[in-house]
């Protein structure tokens, strides 16, 4: 990830396999971000509120999905998470240290 | 990563450590004497004070870690002297005893040569440390080299600004000081689940990735034996609120400041690493206990980032508070040390960014006083790993 790529961006991307991105400002529902992913330009209409440092969905993630940061598996989609909606702890479930 | 001063003037310590502060440590080594060493610390302005809570009936890792940072601490090198005050004259003369080797001066006194009375112990131990204080203070930094740097790697009330920049930052600065030939450490054990891997590949054998694999997942373990739901205890309410969503985003973040260089060994809590490079600890992750860990294991620098804000320091080695958050910038004008909200937006490199937060590093190291150090926010606090008998 360079952070190059942030600087008059509305979010950042930071592996081409993720499906969240990160606000880098606080955006609005109805307005839209623009963000790179993989190089290229994604303009995306936010579907809610995303306050800085929040993330948001890339694409449209099916309830039972894995999201993903980093490059990496951070959890799994508790419900569908729309394209351009907040994505976090009410859709968002860990999958380390659960009871068996 | 520009050309930074590669010197700082530090206090060179007789046995080889190099000391960025050079404190009295007015060290009590159990609760019974924790006010009567709190009086004491009070009437030697300048000195600083830490008392351990616990003494008779500790049992296994808790005896261990106790005697480990009670003695770590005292040999800290920014600890220029130690007063050790005490209620059990074997285990204190002891302690004194390994803290005397490092060559720094020690006095130790315990309730009992004092009559059991603690206005006894109070009056001979503020003499006995004004002494201290006017024998360190003949003391004279001098040229030291990044090499005698110990680097304690730490952040608390994260946010995704922490990994996304001030965490990455750090590891900037663990692999400059590694290079140099230094000394880094990092630990928050939990917050190694979900990066485990990434962790364990570093290893600088395999032993080494093994172990830091099987802590990671003994913490694991230990919170589904207690039945804790991660989530909302770590990441806990603070960092959720601030955009963390799972113990596995806030590690993949967590574990940037680690840098990239090789990981020579998994410590114990407060045990001192036998070798220079980049060390990991398996500790707790609640700030004051974690960073206590560091400093007796022999961390002279903490390196502390945030993302909400976190005005915890440590008492006895300096520590810089790194954020890169735009709304904490604008907040918190008397916490944050180094700030680089223009790293978070783009419009600086983190490349731009490392030299800076580096020539910080060395002023700091030299003597510039922290945010946490004017403020008095230090505090040292030792883990408990069990119930004592």
């Amino acid at each position: 990830m360079s952070e190059a790529s942030r600087q008059g961006w509305d979010a950042v991307v930071l592996d081409a396999s993720d499906n969240l991105a990160t606000a880098l400002r606080h955006l609005k529902a109805g307005e839209t971000a623009r963000f790179k992913i993989a190089g290229a330009v994604r303009e995306l209409t936010m579907q809610t509120d995303v306050a800085l440092c929040h993330k948001f969905a890339v694409e449209t993630i099916a309830a039972g999905d894995t999201v993903r940061k980093y490059g990496e598996t951070i959890g799994l989609a508790t419900a569908a998470i729309t394209a351009g909606a907040h994505a976090h702890v009410h859709n968002i479930k860990s999958l380390r240290a659960m009871r068996p | 990563m520009g050309k930074p001063a590669v010197q700082f003037a530090g206090y060179l310590r007789p046995d080889g450590q190099v000391g960025l502060r050079n404190r009295l440590l007015v060290l009590s080594a159990t609760g019974l004497t924790g006010p009567t060493g709190r009086r004491i610390a009070g009437a030697l302005p300048g000195s600083v004070f830490v008392s351990m809570p616990y003494d008779g009936g500790l049992l296994g890792d808790d005896r261990d870690a106790q005697l480990r940072t009670l003695l770590g601490l005292g040999l800290n090198p920014n600890v220029g002297a130690v007063l050790l005050i005490g209620g059990n004259p074997p285990k204190v003369a002891q302690l004194a005893e390994q803290m005397a080797k490092s060559g720094k001066p020690v006095v130790a006194l315990t309730l009992d040569e004092c009559d059991h009375d603690a206005l006894t112990l109070t009056d001979r131990a503020i003499r006995s440390g004004a002494r201290l204080m006017i024998e360190i203070s003949r003391q004279r930094r001098q040229p030291c080299s990044l090499a005698t740097l110990f680097l304690g790697l730490e952040c608390g009330r994260s946010d995704p600004s922490s990994g996304l920049v001030a965490n990455p930052l750090l590891g900037l600065m663990a692999d400059h000081i590694v290079d140099a030939g230094g000394k880094a450490v990092f630990g928050e054990t939990t917050e190694w689940l979900g990066a485990e891997h990434l962790l364990a590949r570093r290893g600088a054998t395999p032993a080494v990735g093994k172990a830091i694999l099987d802590a990671a997942l003994d913490h694991e373990q230990r919170a589904i034996d207690a039945g804790l739901d991660l989530t909302g205890d770590n990441p806990g309410p603070t960092n959720i609120a601030g955009g963390l969503t799972t113990i596995e985003e806030k590690s993949l973040g967590n574990i940037a400041k680690s840098g990239s260089r090789p990981i020579q060994s998994l410590l114990g809590y407060a045990e001192a690493p036998a070798t220079p490079g980049l060390h990991a600890m398996k500790a707790a992750t609640y700030a004051p206990e974690s960073v206590t860990g560091f400093t007796a294991a022999g961390a002279n620098l903490i390196l502390f980032t945030t993302g909400q804000g976190n005005s915890f320091v440590n008492l006895i080695s300096p520590t810089i508070k790194v954020s890169a958050n735009p709304d904490s910038d604008k907040r918190l004008l008397e916490q944050l040390d180094f700030s680089c909200p223009d790293v978070f937006t783009g419009a600086t490199s983190l490349a731009e960014a490392a030299p800076r937060l580096l020539a910080l590093m060395i002023d700091v190291a030299s003597g510039t006083r922290t945010w946490g150090e004017v403020l008095g926010e230090g505090e040292e606090v030792v883990s408990r790993f069990g119930a004592s008998l």
